[in-house]
């Protein structure tokens, strides 16, 4: 493994002497070059976390290394880092050259230099003709773009994003989105993005650290966060999903090169099943993980392997996807299948589920926050 | 990158230095605030706190007839003001005047203020800033002006002797009246602007649902208008009511010696009788007045806010 | 359109009523400031109504009269040595009231805005009594020292207005991009807080400038301001010459309020 490019250690913040820990003990590994989100729901701790890399905030304990260096006792404004603020924080009195060019001035670098670097910086935002304007004169995407000049162009350590899209409408959302990770790509510069949306953090990170109540829940690339969620929190907070008790018995084989192997399991009410998991679960009571686009739902009963017969007591059409909820026993299943034009599926119908053994996963652990709460 | 990394394990010991570089930030921050308060608390010391504490020790001296005072502590400058009945009529005529002002001063800035308070106009701004751009012009030129209007030859007697209507001026300045119509005014600007402030929750559609319930239009002033402006209003009466009873200049000028309330007793006392010891128990006096005149207002406040 | 017809209001005899009513209120507001324009521009030889014809004299009057001049020179320079005081002084106190937290923040914020409370009359006696031992009475310090107290509390009233409604992550934007704490204030606090410094300052000139009663216990006798001149003027004779002073000295507090209102808005600087 490669050095990292930011380590945080046990980093701790409490915010007084007898509060919840807002972040408890958060440990996390950045590699050079990677863009990683921290994601939760509001509340969990992410601009805590973001603050205290910065230097903006002190921890309780812990601490921060980059580049093999211990930062944690360095003042913010020595540590070289640049950060895109949810508001922006443009300066109001300065205009949008001037404003690019402050970080290069606290730098020292000679004015003719600064000039060039000032428009390059704009340039690569698309934002070089307006160098000249004041900055309350730009729409809300343009002045996220100066922000993010304004932290590049000093060539930061790390660059740190706290909610940067949040203020936007939801098309040019989409828009930023692509830019800001094509930017963080050119430049190399690696990153930490704070956001509440799952979207965002699936599209655009190299790795997601999936955080709840001061903690992180699990870090991985996206599609391990949304293939392979390692607690229930995860699996619910990144897409939908259906959970299922199951009592897993006999391993049947191995499943892939990563060590997760083939189970049946019994679902009380429902039957038996085949399902994936990591090894050694044999014997005990996991919970089943199962996305409702890979949820197979057919109206008649077909020839596949033993299907769930159940009913349909909810439809919802969105033009591209068909939602239903199926009853079957006590349970109520989300499941989704591809629109058809003739005949929509009625509530009250018939309707037969089932699902390949892959598509059916075993959590392997009850979730870190359920862990501390038992502790 | 493995697949399942381990949570963080929640047994694992709290470190030791903990909440070490907090401390450090917030002694580094109560360094700087300090520094920052500094002057500005020296300041005030020295140009209020100082003179306050200086007054209330000086008016248990002993002052005399040729200006030398006598350094001891004595309740005399007390007793005498409160036993002497010259002084009880001072302090009631005072009193009257700051009620008088407060209760004319609180009817004609209130139109004033409700309709600056409903208006929708362009020009609402503007005519807020008139309303209490007055209070940024020299008091002694306001005043002169009221010298020049109700004076003996001023516009006012002029313009009825002129009509006709009348055959020897009135009386106008020189007197409480002319100090009242004067300090109506000079506090208006107060007045308008506790209101406005005091208004916030009055608005036209309020108004409009009572209307609308079948409320006549006096019954919408009376039940909806009027209550909802009351706090408002109470606030600036006592404003202006305290910054009457303690207010000089316009008493000394347009009262031209024969008004006597607090404040000119107290520069009478300095620069006539050169009695300094008693002009700080006065001013000792009304200083408490108007402790307890906050003191209940603020009672008040909270009874209606409540 | 004859359905927007039916929801025109009627003709309401109350709403002209109310409104000469408003409009009255105002000219007794304004009267005594309009009045002093009206007798300044009189040829009238003494005060008296109506005016006969318009002259310029009483102007011409003001720069001969000694005691007017003198009045000006004193009062501008304790004016400005108060504004420059009172803002080195107000807008760090302001700074350390919003920026940071500690516990007696509200009674420090009331102790700095208290002056307001007590009679301008008291704290003048509480001066004059003080200043004497000392020796300030009639100096520019006596008279300085003196304002201070009364013109602190608008500094840290329109400062803190300002830096209550800026964005503290604008600071931290600077911080972050190199700039030590100095930088910050001097490029970024003080640059986004500057309306309320500026009306904090001219409302202080301006208190400062017309603030007759210190100055009247503190100084009269041997450093008269202008409002002191003016006022022992008025009390001997109500003529017109100081009706062109008083003019001027209008104009000087319309300039005060239209930078105010320009910088923030008169209502909340004031309120
Ligand atoms: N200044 C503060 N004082 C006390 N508690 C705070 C402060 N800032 C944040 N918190 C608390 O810390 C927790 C984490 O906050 P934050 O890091 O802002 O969450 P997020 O950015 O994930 O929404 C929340 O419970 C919040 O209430
Ligand atoms: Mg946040």
């Amino acid at each position: 493994m490669t050095e990292s490019k930011l380590s945080i250690v046990d980093l701790t913040k409490r915010y007084a002497a007898g509060l919840e820990p807002a972040v408890d003990r958060l440990n996390m590994e950045v590699e050079e070059g990677h863009l990683v989100a921290l994601l939760g729901p509001s509340g969990c701790g992410k601009t805590t976390t973001l603050r205290m890399v910065a230097g903006l905030m002190d921890p309780t304990a812990g601490s921060i290394v980059v580049d093999g260096k211990e930062i944690t006792h360095t003042p913010v404004n020595k540590r070289g880092m640049g950060m895109v603020f949810q508001s922006y924080a443009l300066f109001p009195h300065m205009n949008v050259e001037q404003n690019v060019a402050f970080g290069l001035e606290m730098r020292q670098v000679p004015k003719a230099q600064q000039k060039a670097r000032v428009a390059a910086a704009l340039d690569m935002v698309q934002l070089g003709h307006l160098g000249k304007r004041q900055t309350k004169e730009l729409s809300g995407g343009q002045q996220q773009r100066i922000a993010l000049a304004r932290a590049l162009v000093v060539e930061p350590t790390l660059l740190l994003l706290d909610e940067p899209l949040s203020n936007l409408d939801a098309k040019l959302r989409e828009t930023m989105r692509t830019e800001i990770r094509s930017i963080q790509q050119r430049t190399r510069a690696t990153t930490l993005f704070v956001t509440h949306d799952q979207d965002e953090a699936l599209d655009m990170a190299d790795r997601i650290a999936v955080m709840n109540g001061g903690l992180i829940e699990q870090f991985g690339s996206p599609t391990e966060v949304y293939e392979r969620p390692r607690t229930h929190f995860v699996a619910n907070f990144i897409g939908q999903a259906n959970f299922l008790d199951a009592r897993v018995g006999a391993e049947t084989g191995r499943a892939n090169l990563a060590g997760e192997s083939y189970y049946r399991v019994e679902v009380e009410g429902l039957g038996q099943f085949g399902a994936v998991g990591s090894a050694g679960l044999a014997g005990t009571t996991h919970e089943l993980v199962i996305r409702p686009h890979r949820l197979g739902v057919s109206l008649a009963p077909g020839p596949g392997p033993a299907p769930l017969a159940g009913t349909i007591e909810r439809v919802s059409y969105t033009g591209d996807a068909l939602a239903v909820a199926v009853r079957v026993g006590e349970k109520l299943l989300q499941a989704q299948m591809p629109t058809i034009s003739g005949d929509l599926p009625r509530v009250g119908d018939a309707a037969y589920l089932s699902w390949a053994p892959e598509d059916a996963y075993l959590l392997p652990a009850p979730g870190a926050v359920a862990e501390r709460l038992a502790a | 990158m493995t697949l399942l990394e381990a949570p963080a394990a929640p047994e694992r010991p709290r470190a030791k230095n903990e909440g070490q570089l907090e401390r450090a930030t917030e002694r580094r921050n109560r360094r700087t605030y300090l520094a920052l308060l500094l002057p500005g608390l020296l300041g005030l010391l020295v140009s209020f706190v100082f003179p306050l504490a200086y007054m209330v020790r000086m008016s248990f001296n002993q002052g005399s007839p040729d200006g030398v005072i006598v350094e001891t502590f004595t309740l005399d400058t007390y007793i005498q003001p409160l036993t002497d009945p010259y002084y009880w009529k001072v302090t009631l005529d005072t009193f009257q005047m700051g009620v008088t002002v407060g209760v004319l001063c609180v009817l004609v800035s209130y139109p004033v203020a409700l309709f600056l308070a409903r208006s929708t106009s362009k020009y609402r701004g503007l005519l807020i800033a008139i309303a209490i751009a007055p209070l940024l012009t020299s008091a002694v030129v306001r005043t002169y002006g009221w010298m020049v209007i109700l004076g003996t030859n001023g516009l006012v007697n002029s313009s009825l002797t002129g009509l006709g209507l009348i055959d020897t001026p009135l009386k106008l300045t020189n007197n409480m009246a002319g100090v009242t119509i004067g300090l109506v005014e000079i506090f208006m600007p107060y007045a308008i602007l506790a209101m406005i402030s005091g208004f916030g929750r009055l608005s036209p559609q309020l108004e409009e649902a009572a209307g609308s319930l079948g409320a006549s239009k006096f019954k919408v002033f009376t039940r909806v208008t009027l209550p909802l402006c009351l706090p408002g209003l109470l606030t600036a009466f006592l404003l202006v009511f305290v910054l009457s009873i303690s207010t000089f200049i316009t008493p000394r000028l347009l009262g031209g010696g024969s008004v006597q309330v607090l404040a000119t007793e107290i520069y009478d006392q300095t620069t006539g009788l050169l009695n300094w010891p008693f002009a700080a128990a006065l001013s000792v006096i009304l200083l408490v007045l108007f402790g307890l005149i906050i003191a209940v207002y603020q009672r008040l406040t909270r009874k209606i806010g409540g | 359109m004859s359905e927007a017809k039916v929801f025109k209001p009627r003709f309401n005899p109350a709403k002209p009523a109310f409104g000469l009513l408003v409009f009255l209120l105002y000219l007794f507001l304004l009267a005594p400031l309009l009045i002093v324009f009206v007798v300044s521009f009189a040829a009238n030889q003494y005060l008296s109504f109506p005016p006969e014809g318009f002259t310029l004299k009483w102007y011409g009057m003001l720069p001969q009269e000694g005691t007017f001049m003198e009045g000006m020179k004193v009062s501008l320079i304790v004016a400005v040595i108060v504004t420059l005081i009172v803002l080195a002084l107000g807008v760090p106190a302001a700074l350390a009231l919003d920026r940071f937290e500690f516990k007696a923040k509200a009674a420090v914020q009331s102790f700095f805005l208290s002056p307001l409370l007590i009679p301008s009359i008291v704290l003048a006696l509480g001066m004059v009594l003080l200043f004497g031992p000392l020796k300030l009475t009639n100096t520019y310090a006596g008279i300085v020292i003196g304002h201070v107290a009364i013109t602190i509390p608008f500094v840290i009233r329109t400062t803190l207005m300002s830096l209550a409604t800026t964005d503290t992550s604008c600071e931290a934007a600077a911080r972050i991009l190199g700039a030590g704490s100095w930088t910050v204030f001097r490029r970024v606090t003080l640059p986004i807080i500057q309306p309320g410094v500026i009306a904090g300052g001219v409302i202080a000139f301006i208190v400062s400038f017309d603030e007759a009663v210190i100055s009247l216990f503190v100084a009269e006798s041997g450093l008269p301001t202008l409002p002191v001149q003016v006022l022992r003027y008025v009390e001997n004779s109500a003529d017109a010459a100081v009706a062109a002073l008083s003019v001027i000295l209008i104009l000087i507090s319309l300039a005060v309020v239209v930078v105010v209102e320009r910088v923030m808005g008169l209502r909340k600087a004031l309120r």
